[in-house]
């Protein structure tokens, strides 16, 4: 039995203060009680969802990013997670019309580290109310953009800050939204690595086999 | 780990309390601020200079006497090609009862690239390249697309928010013509 089996199977009863003795549940209670309130939450969140266009404003956030170490010298991939709220979509790197705004990241890397392409996921195909009869090649949910980074062999090892912006035009099942810009902030800590080996070693006398 | 029901119960209620006041804040807030359509309703529709896309410059003056139908577009704008081909054919239909489409373009894309865009979606009605303060002194624009239905006495009808169906459409347009036809008939 679980242990909220077991909580439920005994009156509910919170001792510790005295002002809630009197507080006791039964089981059946309290199980109907809390299926109430759950069905309230997703009531809540269901109607929230599915509010009229242009009653919520799209809104995509970037979730805080891992610090990821790259070896100098060597390339490294910097994954960046956004979330794009729940009703509304965007379009992706490869929209499927010339007049539709791409999502695209342009970023700024200090200097000695080069940033080489973004890696886009394709887009979701998906039709909507507005068009049923076409597909739009959308962001929804979680986008995770990938981002190619490469420091060079003379970079002081240390973490370094990387700022850009994340364009977007996001629409609903009715309505669509100017194209906004979401700053974008992230580091990545560069490390020293192994030693190279050089393939001519400087002759000396001291130097041992 | 004990869970108390209570406990779990109490913050289910007080979560549910929360999202449910925020979705009647944001049910009721836009009718409210600028993006109201209520707001506007009775209102007489402020005037404006824009350019068209063959260059002249076109008053909302211009069409005095006639039932303006004001629509905020864009070329990025999905929906708004839905009801495009709408709003000509519809232009057509009621032209001879003084119905005039007006199309604002609320875009970055140049006027070639709108005249190619709207060219291709049949429109027949007045194209305008649109400007912020325009679209603020309706109120704001903050989606697209944005209808505004102005009776023939300039005072607005209607305004309304995304993609709506033809009926819809047509039924306001009706209004908008109705409007200010005593006004008319005394002239």
């Amino acid at each position: 039995m679980s242990l909220f089996k077991q909580d439920l199977n005994r009156a509910v009863t919170i001792s510790s203060y005295p002002c809630r003795r009197a507080m006791r549940l039964s089981p059946k209670l309290a199980a109907n009680l809390l299926a109430l309130s759950c069905w309230l939450v997703l009531t809540c969140l269901a109607v929230a969802q599915d509010l009229p266009p242009g009653k919520r404003l799209p809104s995509v956030t970037m979730s805080p990013p891992r610090t990821i170490t790259v070896t100098r010298g060597k390339p490294g991939t910097v994954d960046l997670h956004f979330r794009i709220d729940g009703g509304f979509h965007i379009n992706s790197n490869t929209p499927t019309t010339e007049f539709l705004i791409p999502t695209t990241l342009k970023l700024t890397a200090p200097t000695d580290i080069v940033v080489g392409k973004v890696i886009y996921p394709p887009g979701e195909q998906m039709s909507f109310p507005f068009a049923p009869d076409e597909k739009l090649s959308v962001y929804t949910g979680v986008l995770v953009l990938g981002v190619l980074v490469r420091p060079l062999v003379t970079v002081v090892p240390g973490k370094y800050a990387f700022h850009g912006q994340l364009k977007y035009q996001a629409c609903d099942k009715a309505a669509c939204y100017p194209p906004r810009q979401l700053p974008v902030d992230f580091l990545i800590n560069v490390a020293k690595g192994s030693a190279a080996r050089k393939r001519n070693p400087g002759q000396s006398p001291h130097v041992h086999r | 780990m004990k869970r108390d029901p209570v406990i779990i119960i109490v913050v289910a209620l007080v979560v549910s309390a929360m999202l449910a006041v925020g979705v009647y804040k944001s049910r009721r807030s836009p009718d409210q601020t600028k993006t109201s359509g209520a707001g506007m309703k009775g209102q007489s529709a402020p005037d404006f200079a824009l350019q068209a896309l063959d260059g002249k410059t076109v008053h909302l003056s211009d069409f005095r006497g006639k039932a303006v139908l004001l629509n905020f577009w864009a070329t990025w704008c999905q929906p708004c090609k839905i009801e495009m081909p709408w709003f000509a054919d519809l232009q057509n239909h009621y032209a001879s009862e003084g119905l005039q489409v007006v199309g604002i373009a609320m875009d970055d894309a140049s006027p070639q690239e709108i005249g190619k865009f709207a060219k291709d979606l049949g429109v027949n009605y007045v194209v305008l390249i649109g400007k912020e303060e325009v679209g603020d002194s309706y109120g704001g624009v903050p989606f697209l697309p944005t209808t505004f239905y102005i009776g023939r006495d300039g005072t607005v009808v209607d305004k309304v928010f995304g993609l709506k169906g033809r009926g819809e459409i047509e039924s306001a347009i009706k209004k908008a013509l109705s409007q200010g036809q005593a006004v008319q008939a005394q002239k």
